[in-house]
C-alpha cells in the first residue's frame, strides 16, 4: 500500500516536480493548486500525509491546517518561503507537525518526509526499554540507573535514550529525533537536540555507562553505539 | 516621579508678573492719583497773594482796611473769606460767629491735597502772614474754579489699563521667547529631516534641563536611528547586489562553459549553498534589527552549547577535539535563549578557526562577575588592530584578509547576545583575539 500525499503548492514548476519526485519514490500523490482544492481532496479521501505551502492563493495553509486539525489528526508539513526562525518564534508553525523552509533540497525533504511517516508508525507502537547490559530502565521515574546509581535524566533526555536505544545501530535522522523526542519541528538554528545529546553523554559518563557512546554521523544524525559489546 | 522643570519655571515667571502688576497699582498708580489732588503751582502763588494783600492791608490800614479787603475778596471770588490774627480770633471788624469759627478746625495749607470728598464741601486753605506768620493768617473756602479735577479717565486708563496690558505683553514676549522659539528651531530640524538632511548638527537645544530639553533628546534619537537605518539600507543594498551577482555571474559562465555535467552539479550546489547561506544571514540580520524580538530565556549548560558546536565545527574544519578546550564547569550556567546563544557562539567559533593558524588553539574559559558569567573566547590568530575592534561588529564590514564570509557572522551575533540581555566586544588578547560575552548567570544554580 504506497503512502497517500496530498500536495499543496501554488508554483506550478514546484509542484510538478514536487509531484514527479514523489512519484518516482512510489507515493500516490494528489497535487492541488490552491486551499479550496485541497480542503475538497481532504473531505474527500484519507491521507497519509500533507504537504502545504504557508502562503496559498485562496484559503492559505495555515487556515487549512486549522480547518483540517478539528477532524483529522493526519500529519502535515508546511513549506515556507519565510524566515524559519521568524515563523517558529511567531508561532506561525504551532499544530503542524513538521516545517521546512524554503529552499530546501529533496535528499532533506526526503528526509523529513521518511521522519514523520516512521514518527507516526511508531507512534502506533511506543519503543520499549530492553534492559541492554547493565543499565536498567525506571520507566515510572524516566530515568536509568546502572549498579543502583541513577542518572536524573530529564523527560526529554530519557526519552532521547530510549528512542536511540530502540535503533541500536541505526543512525536516526536529527528531524526524526525532533519528531519523536522534542515533538517539535527542526529548524536550521535549533540546537535543543544537540545540547541534549551533549548532557546525556555526561550523565551516562557520570554513572559509568561511558561504554554507550551517541556518535554523531554527520549529514545523518546521532546513533547509539554499544562499546563494550563489540 | 517625573520632574517638571518647566511647570515650576512658567509658574514663578506667573507669580513674578502678579506681584509686579500688583505692586505697580498699587504705590505707582496710587502715587499718580494723589499727585492730581495739589493745586496747581500758579494757583498757590495766586492764593498765596491774597494772604500778602491781607497782611499789607493789616499794616497799614488796621482792622478798617482788613474788613475791606475781605468783603472785597469775599464777592470777587463768591466765597467765604476770614482773616485771623494769632489766637484765631477776627482781625476783622466782624467777629467770627460760632459756624465760622468751627471751620478753622479743618484747615488746609496750600501745599496738602484738595478734595471735596468730606461732606461734599470745599476745602478751607489756610495762608499764613508770607512776611510775618505769627501775626495771623487769611483763611479762604477755596473757590470752585481751582479745586484740583482729580484723576482724570484718561489718566486712569494709562494707570490701570495701558501699563498692565504693556506688562502683560512683555511677558507673553518672554513665554515665547522660552516656550516657542524651541519649537520652531525643533520643526526647522524637522524640516531638514524631511528634506534629506540628515547630516546637520544636532540642536543645541539638548543643553536644556527640561522637558524642552528631553523632547530635543528624543528628537535627535529618532534622527540618528533614522540615519543608522538609511545607512545600513545603503550598505545592504549595495552588498546584496555585489554578493548576489558575482555567484550568478560564475552561475552563468559555468552554464555556457562545456562543463561535464557532474562537475556543473557541483558548481550548482556550491553556488546555491553560498547564497542561500547568504540570504538567510541577512534575514536574520534584518529581523533582529527591525523586529527585536523577545526572546524567551532559559538556564543554558554552556559547557553542553560548546560540546554541541565543537562536534559541528571539528567535522567542518577537520580540527581535533583537543584544540577546541572549554576550561568552564558544569556551574558555568547562564540565563538564555539557547538557539540564539549557540548561533553567537557558533559564529564567534567559526570565526576564530578562520583566523587561526593550521595548528592554532581556540579555547573558551569564563568567570562569575556578580549577577553575570564574563565569557572569553581567545583565538591565537593574527588579532585586530585596536581602532578596528568596534568595527568588526559592523554588518559587511570585513576586514582586509579576513578571507570568506559576508562579515555577518560577528554583527548577528552581537545583535543575539543584546537581545538576551548580555553584551559582546573584542579585545586584543596578545596574541590573538578576544572576545568577551557577558551574559546573565542562570538563577537555578
Amino acid at each position: 500500500m504506497p503512502p497517500k500525499l496530498l500536495l499543496a503548492e501554488d508554483d506550478p514548476r514546484l509542484r510538478q516536480d514536487l509531484e514527479q519526485h514523489f512519484l518516482r519514490r512510489g507515493f500516490s500523490v494528489q497535487a492541488c493548486e490552491n486551499g479550496t482544492q485541497a480542503l475538497n481532496a481532504m473531505h474527500q479521501a484519507p491521507f497519509d500525509l500533507l504537504l502545504l505551502d504557508i502562503m496559498l492563493p485562496g484559503i492559505d495553509g495555515l487556515s487549512l491546517l486549522d480547518e483540517l486539525r478539528r477532524h483529522q489528526a493526519v500529519p502535515v508539513m508546511l513549506m515556507s518561503a519565510l524566515g524559519a526562525e521568524q515563523d517558529r518564534i511567531s508561532g506561525f508553525t504551532r499544530g503542524a507537525d513538521d516545517y521546512l523552509p524554503k529552499p530546501f533540497s529533496l535528499a532533506e525533504l526526503d528526509a523529513r518526509v521518511d521522519a514523520l511517516l516512521r514518527r507516526v508508525a511508531l507512534d502506533r507502537r511506543p519503543p520499549t526499554p530492553r534492559n541492554a547490559c547493565t543499565l536498567t530502565f525506571d520507566t515510572a521515574n524516566h530515568d536509568v540507573a546502572q549498579h543502583g546509581q541513577s542518572a536524573g535524566l530529564t523527560g526529554s533526555e530519557y526519552r532521547l535514550l530510549l528512542t536511540l536505544q530502540a535503533h541500536p545501530g541505526e543512525a536516526l535522522s536529527k528531524a526524526f529525533l525532533y519528531q519523536s523526542v522534542l515533538h517539535r519541528a527542526y529548524t536550521r538554528l535549533d540546537r535543543g537536540l544537540d545540547v541534549h545529546v551533549c548532557n546525556l553523554r555526561r550523565k551516562l559518563g557520570a554513572i559509568g555507562a561511558g561504554h554507550l557512546e551517541i556518535q554523531a554521523v554527520r549529514g545523518q544524525g546521532y546513533i547509539l553505539v554499544d562499546a563494550s559489546s563489540s | 516621579m517625573r520632574r517638571h522643570p518647566l511647570l515650576w519655571k512658567l509658574a514663578l515667571l506667573q507669580v513674578c508678573f502678579c506681584l509686579l502688576l500688583t505692586w505697580l497699582i498699587w504705590t505707582w498708580g496710587l502715587s499718580v492719583e494723589r499727585s492730581t489732588y495739589f493745586l496747581a503751582p500758579a494757583d498757590r502763588v495766586f492764593l498765596a497773594g491774597f494772604a500778602e494783600q491781607a497782611e499789607q492791608a493789616w499794616h497799614a490800614e488796621g482792622a478798617d482796611g482788613v474788613e475791606r479787603l475781605r468783603r472785597r475778596l469775599e464777592t470777587e471770588e463768591d466765597t467765604w473769606v476770614a482773616i485771623i490774627g494769632p489766637h484765631l480770633q477776627s482781625l476783622g471788624t466782624t467777629p467770627l460767629n460760632a459756624d465760622e469759627a468751627s471751620r478753622l478746625t479743618f484747615m488746609r495749607k496750600l501745599d496738602w491735597p484738595m478734595s471735596r470728598r468730606l461732606q461734599d464741601e470745599l476745602p478751607y486753605v489756610s495762608i499764613a502772614f508770607p512776611e510775618h506768620p505769627e501775626d495771623g493768617r487769611l483763611v479762604i473756602q477755596l473757590p470752585e474754579h481751582l479745586l484740583p479735577t482729580g484723576l482724570t479717565p484718561w489718566t486712569h486708563v494709562i494707570t490701570h489699563g495701558v501699563a498692565p496690558a504693556l506688562l502683560a505683553l512683555l511677558l507673553g514676549l518672554a513665554l515665547y521667547r522660552h516656550l516657542v522659539v524651541p519649537l520652531n528651531r525643533l520643526r526647522d530640524r524637522a524640516d531638514a529631516l524631511r528634506a534629506d538632511d540628515l547630516d546637520s548638527p544636532g540642536l543645541p537645544l539638548q543643553e536644556r534641563r527640561d522637558e524642552l530639553g528631553e523632547l530635543a533628546q528624543a528628537f535627535e534619537h529618532m534622527a540618528v536611528r533614522l540615519r543608522k537605518s538609511l545607512d545600513q539600507q545603503r550598505l545592504l543594498l549595495r552588498t546584496l547586489s555585489h554578493e548576489l551577482r558575482t555567484p550568478l555571474a560564475r552561475l552563468r559562465i559555468a552554464h555556457d562553459s562545456e562543463l561535464p555535467a557532474e562537475l556543473l552539479r557541483q558548481r550548482l550546489d556550491r553556488e546555491v549553498d553560498d547564497m542561500q547561506k547568504l540570504l538567510e544571514n541577512t534575514l536574520d540580520l534584518a529581523w533582529l534589527d527591525t523586529e527585536r524580538p523577545q526572546l524567551a530565556t532559559e538556564p543554558v549548560l554552556v559547557l553542553s552549547v560548546w560540546e554541541a558546536l565543537v562536534q559541528d565545527s571539528c567535522f567542518e574544519s577537520g580540527w581535533p577535539v583537543e584544540r577546541l578546550p572549554c576550561l568552564l564547569g558544569l556551574d558555568c550556567q547562564v540565563q538564555a535563549h539557547l538557539d540564539s546563544l549557540a548561533q553567537a557562539l557558533e559564529n564567534l567559533l567559526r570565526n576564530a578557526i578562520r583566523h587561526s593558524p593550521a595548528t592554532g588553539r581556540v579555547s573558551l574559559d569564563g568567570w562569575r562577575e556578580g549577577a553575570f558569567w564574563h565569557l572569553c573566547l581567545r583565538d591565537q590568530g593574527p588579532g585586530v588592530a585596536e581602532d578596528e575592534l568596534e568595527q568588526i561588529f559592523q554588518p559587511y564590514r570585513r576586514l582586509p584578509g579576513s578571507g570568506a564570509g559576508f562579515g555577518l557572522g560577528l554583527a548577528i551575533a552581537r545583535r543575539a547576545i543584546e537581545l538576551q540581555g548580555g553584551r559582546l566586544w573584542a579585545s586584543n588578547g596578545h596574541p590573538g583575539l578576544c572576545l568577551h560575552l557577558l551574559l546573565p548567570a542562570s538563577e537555578s544554580v
